[in-house]
């Protein structure tokens, strides 16, 4: 299943991607710091403005102070000039009210004073230049009075009726003191503002009015925060922190008051404003460059992240797609390796993985689809070429051709050369083969000794000419590990779409047509239906053979074997026959091969022992004494515990020396194994059984081997000895046969004995017994007994059956 | 020339007492401060209980010499005549406003450009304009029977004639008047009487020094 993600291009980074996760990881991660930087910068910055304020509040304040008392000392000197004024004194001393009153506002305008009061020296104001109601009333600052007596000047801020003043009050000397005056100068945003212009603060000047409210008198503000202010300071009658925020038409202003007069009733204070802002104004700039700074790092971040993330991403990305192509089934695509970092190294391992994948699967393909042994495609690659070429066929309707073909008797050179060798020949006949044909022509090795060919272009005359190559191809004998060795195929040819429509039946009427060829001996043979047909009852026969030896179809017939030394019959052969109830008798040529095929051959050659025993004891009995001769099949010998004791079991239950007992087996049946062969020969001859090489002359064995053998009898094929009169060859052959039996102790036996010059030559030979039509055909017991008596008094002759004494 | 008339003064009193020598008598007067310490400058005078005429004819100098009124405190009887010598090199403005003698002698130098006849009685505190740490006091008494204490704070009035009177004492830094004191006085007899007067600490005006002037 492919992850969703990868159908994307990579140059979309998702949420839940890498290069998501990285990119918020990092924003996330500056965004935290810089916000955290910030607000500690800020919350620093913004104590430090504080402070900074604070202290230039606090030097204000200083000033401020320092300029109110420099103020008042000026005011104060002036006051004492005015009242050391002698015409200003003498005035005073005039005693008239008007003189004085005149003189006060004279000379209170020569120092700027607002209000001038005289006072007598028992504190009643004499005169008032504001409000003349206060004459003759109590002086209302007497401490002032009092302070000035041993001073000789005193001043305080005072608030007369809702204005505050500050008031000087000095003596009016003659030269001692004969009345005090008070000089009263009004603290009014003027004056405010000129400390304002020297302080650099906003000045205020506010006092506690008995209706218990702040009342302002003069200030630096301007008219609307003064009424902000107010209503800060609303209720706090004590001002109890000296320094405070307070904000004032949106802006934040550090505030410190300053008492001037903390007298409980007439608590005058003024009020000191630095606005917070002109101490964080540096600080909003260093503030806005940070903000800046950290927007324009969090576009480069952001940018930066994001190109890591895709160089991480896209690398992986690719490694993703490249991965999928591979899981669909595409090795080409190596991945592209852009960087020598890990991912890289990943890809560069990807792409050996992928080579090395590209490799192995050749590989696999290769031992999948190949021979191992000949390098030859095997059954696998065959069936599909077939397959490929058969549906090729049927859209082109070319013909189709297969030729199947295994070694005649390659079990042989396995058993005795061995497997090694065995392989060798193999290989050899593929190379050959392969040289031997077209490279279009397809050459594959199906398994064991199995080859098989396809002719894709092909059409029956050409396989033809096909098979006959093989064959020559493989005249040539092999020399494999010093040994020389002849091999010879059996072909079956099958065409498209003749003998079938599809790979599978073309295979099988192949296979059918190898077999006739194997049968008729052949070079090679075309499928035709009735080897099928063939085929067919021998599947049939199979059911049916268990049958005939259950239900006693089988039947023996004996063929007497003459002594050409003794002119007499000394054995008979037992021959195998079935009489089916449909189809009369069936030759052995028939069904013999197919049971020793399918194995069954050992049920015949069980029940063919008993009953050829049983019978020789019968005939022992009956004062018969004829040695009877059994053929017993390959796979019977290689079973040689099972023979052994079927022998030794019949011989006993028929009460017969082992000497009566002779066992026939053919040269190919000894080749097909021969270890086995020789022990099983070896152990019956130590039973006492006689043994017989059949067929001898067809299997290729040397006589060296034969010498190897445990065996008493050697038996000429009959196709050497049938064809003595037409070639003097096989008269050589079986003449020199003969003589090496001879010499190697063996009895020689020639059978197919079917004319007298054959006979006279076997005579002339030396040949031990003769067996043939000559002499007699296989026939059933009661009329070999017949036959026996009958020939008893007649002399040999051609065509007469001879007969020997038991 | 001041001693001259220093004896010259003294020879007039004599010559006004001898007429009544034979039954004259003294006052010896004392004051204290509140604390009990002598105190220097201050006025005792007798009012005769059948009163006394003015003075007539009688001439006091008030002078000044190095920036100061000399003597500090003067005790005249009602109707003498005052003259201001100016004794410094340097020119005076002698002024008074108060209420039992007001008046102004603007800047001069040498002897008294005028004189000042005291006709009633009561305190009057003289000053000089340019100069303000110079004060001086002058006590104008109803009666020629005074004397100013000295340092041991005792003054002694002389040749007082026997009667009835109302002694007074009187200082420039009193802070209020002490009660008067009335006794009989016998002929011949020298009568003691002590005052004790609260008075304020003297603190005399910064005066600067003539170097540092340079006139």
């Amino acid at each position: 299943m492919r992850p969703r993600s990868l159908t994307r291009q990579a140059g979309a980074i998702k949420l839940n991607s890498l290069g998501a996760r990285i990119v918020l990881f990092f924003v996330a991660l500056l965004v935290i710091v810089q916000g955290l930087g910030a607000f500690l910068v800020i919350q620093a910055n913004s104590q430090i403005a504080r402070d900074t304020i604070d202290q230039e509040l606090e030097q204000g304040e200083r000033v401020f102070k320092q300029l109110l008392a420099q103020n008042q000392a000026r005011l104060e000197q002036g006051a004492g000039i005015l009242s050391a004024d002698f015409a200003f004194r003498q005035a005073i001393a005039s005693n008239d009210t008007g003189t004085v009153l005149s003189v006060l506002r004279n000379h209170g305008a020569r120092v700027g004073a607002n209000v001038m009061t005289l006072a007598s020296l028992q504190n009643a104001v004499r005169a008032d230049t504001l409000d003349a109601a206060r004459v003759g009333k109590p002086f209302a600052y007497p401490d002032l009075i009092r302070l000035a007596s041993v001073e000789g000047k005193a001043s305080s801020i005072v608030n007369r009726e809702g204005k505050l003043y500050q008031l000087v009050v000095v003596p009016v000397l003659a030269p001692d003191p004969i009345a005090w005056v008070g000089l009263a100068f009004e603290v009014d945003d003027r004056v405010a503002k000129d400390l304002n212009q020297l302080t650099g603060l906003e000045v205020s000047f506010a006092s506690w009015t008995q209706l218990g409210s702040w009342q302002l008198h003069a200030s630096t503000l301007p008219a609307p925060l003064r009424e902000g202010m107010l209503a800060a300071f609303s209720g706090d009658e004590a001002l109890g922190a000296q320094v405070r925020e307070v904000e004032l038409g949106g802006e934040e202003y550090e505030t410190r008051v300053t008492p001037l007069e903390s007298r409980p009733d007439k608590r005058i204070v003024a009020i000191l404003q630095k606005p917070l802002l002109i101490g964080l104004a540096p600080f909003k700039r260093i503030s806005a460059s940070f903000f800046w700074l950290t927007a324009a790092g969090l576009v480069f971040l952001v940018a930066g992240s994001l190109a890591i993330a895709r160089s991480i991403t896209r690398p992986v990305h690719r490694l993703a797609e490249a991965a999928h192509s591979v899981q669909q089934g595409d090795y080409t695509r190596h991945v592209l390796v852009e960087h020598r970092d890990e991912i890289g190294q990943l890809a560069v391992s990807f792409n050996h993985m992928l080579d090395g994948i590209v490799s192995r699967e050749k590989e696999i393909l290769r031992l999948a689809y190949e021979d191992g042994l000949t390098g030859l495609p095997n059954r696998s690659m065959f069936n599909e070429q077939l397959g490929q070429a058969v549906r090729t066929a049927k859209r082109g309707e070319a013909p189709v051709t297969v030729l199947l073909f295994d070694m005649d008797r390659f079990k042989t050179i396995n058993d005795t050369l061995g497997h090694p060798v065995g392989d060798q020949a193999l290989r050899e006949v593929g190379l050959r083969v392969r040289k031997a044909l077209r490279d279009s022509d397809v050459v594959a090795r199906l398994g064991g000794d199995e080859f098989a060919v396809l002719l894709a272009t092909g059409n029956a005359g050409n396989a033809r000419v096909v098979a006959e190559k093989i064959h020559k191809a493989l005249e040539e004998p092999f020399v494999i590990a010093g040994q020389t060795m002849d091999m010879a195929a059996s072909i079956g040819i099958a065409h498209y779409p003749e003998h079938g429509d599809d790979p599978n039946a073309l295979l099988r009427a192949a296979d059918v047509a190898m077999y006739e060829a194997k049968r008729t001996k052949a070079r090679f043979a075309v499928y035709d239906p009735s080897h099928d047909m063939r085929r067919q009852e021998f599947l049939t026969m199979l059911g049916e053979l268990r049958r005939a030896v259950e239900a006693g179809e089988l039947v023996l017939h004996y063929q007497p074997k003459m002594s050409l030394a003794e002119d007499r019959v000394t054995s008979v052969e037992a021959l195998v026959r079935w009489r089916h109830p449909m189809r009369g008798f069936v030759q052995p040529a028939d069904f013999i091969p197919f049971a020793e095929q399918t194995g069954y051959i050992s049920a015949i050659t069980r029940w063919v022992l008993r009953r050829a025993i049983e019978q020789c004891g019968v005939w022992e009995r009956s004062g018969l004494r004829i040695r009877m001769c059994v053929n017993i099949s390959a796979r019977d010998l290689q079973g040689g515990d099972e023979l052994i004791t079927q022998v030794s079991a019949a011989l006993q239950a028929a009460e017969l020396p082992a000497g009566m007992l002779c066992l026939e087996i053919t040269e190919s049946a000894l080749m097909e194994d021969p270890l086995s062969a020789q022990s099983t020969l070896r152990r019956l001859r130590d039973l006492g059984v006689a043994t017989s090489i059949d067929d001898y002359g067809t299997g290729y064995s040397s006589l060296a081997y034969i010498k190897q053998l445990a065996v008493n009898e050697l038996k000429i094929d009959r196709a050497f000895v049938g064809g003595m009169e037409a070639d003097r060859s096989n008269a050589a052959i079986v003449r020199s046969t003969i003589e090496l039996g001879h010499n190697l102790g063996l009895t020689v036996v020639a059978e197919g004995v079917e004319t007298e010059h054959e006979l006279a030559e076997l005579r002339r030979f030396g040949c031990d017994e003769a067996q043939g039509y000559f002499f007699a055909r296989p026939m059933p017991a009661p009329a070999l007994e017949r036959w026996l008596s009958g020939a008893r008094d007649k002399t040999l002759g051609p065509r007469s059956d001879v007969l020997g004494e038991a | 020339m001041a001693m001259s008339r220093l004896v010259a003064s003294l020879m007039v009193t004599v010559a006004f007492a001898l007429p009544r020598a034979g039954c004259a008598g003294s006052i010896e007067a004392q004051v204290r401060d509140s604390q009990g310490k002598p105190l220097a400058d201050a006025a005792v005078y007798a009012i005769p209980a059948a009163g006394a005429p003015d003075a007539r004819g009688k001439t006091v100098p008030i002078e000044q010499v190095d920036r100061e009124f000399v003597p500090y405190v003067t005790v005249l009887q009602t109707g003498t005549v005052a003259t201001f010598p100016n004794r410094d090199p340097i020119m005076h403005h002698v002024y008074s406003f108060s209420p039992a003698k007001s008046f102004e002698i603007k800047l001069y130098s040498g002897k008294s450009p005028m004189q000042v006849a005291f006709d009633k009685p009561g305190v009057v505190t003289l000053g000089c304009n340019i100069h303000d740490w110079m004060i001086g006091y002058v006590l104008v008494v109803p009666t020629p029977y005074f004397a100013k204490t000295d340092a041991s704070g005792s003054a002694r009035l002389r040749d007082v004639p026997a009667g009835g009177y109302e002694v007074r004492a009187w200082h420039p830094q009193q802070r209020a008047g002490a009660a008067p004191v009335a006794l009989a006085l016998e002929p011949g007899a020298a009568r003691p009487v002590a005052f004790t007067l609260e008075v304020a600490p003297h603190r005399a005006k910064y005066k600067p020094p003539l170097d540092r002037l340079k006139y």
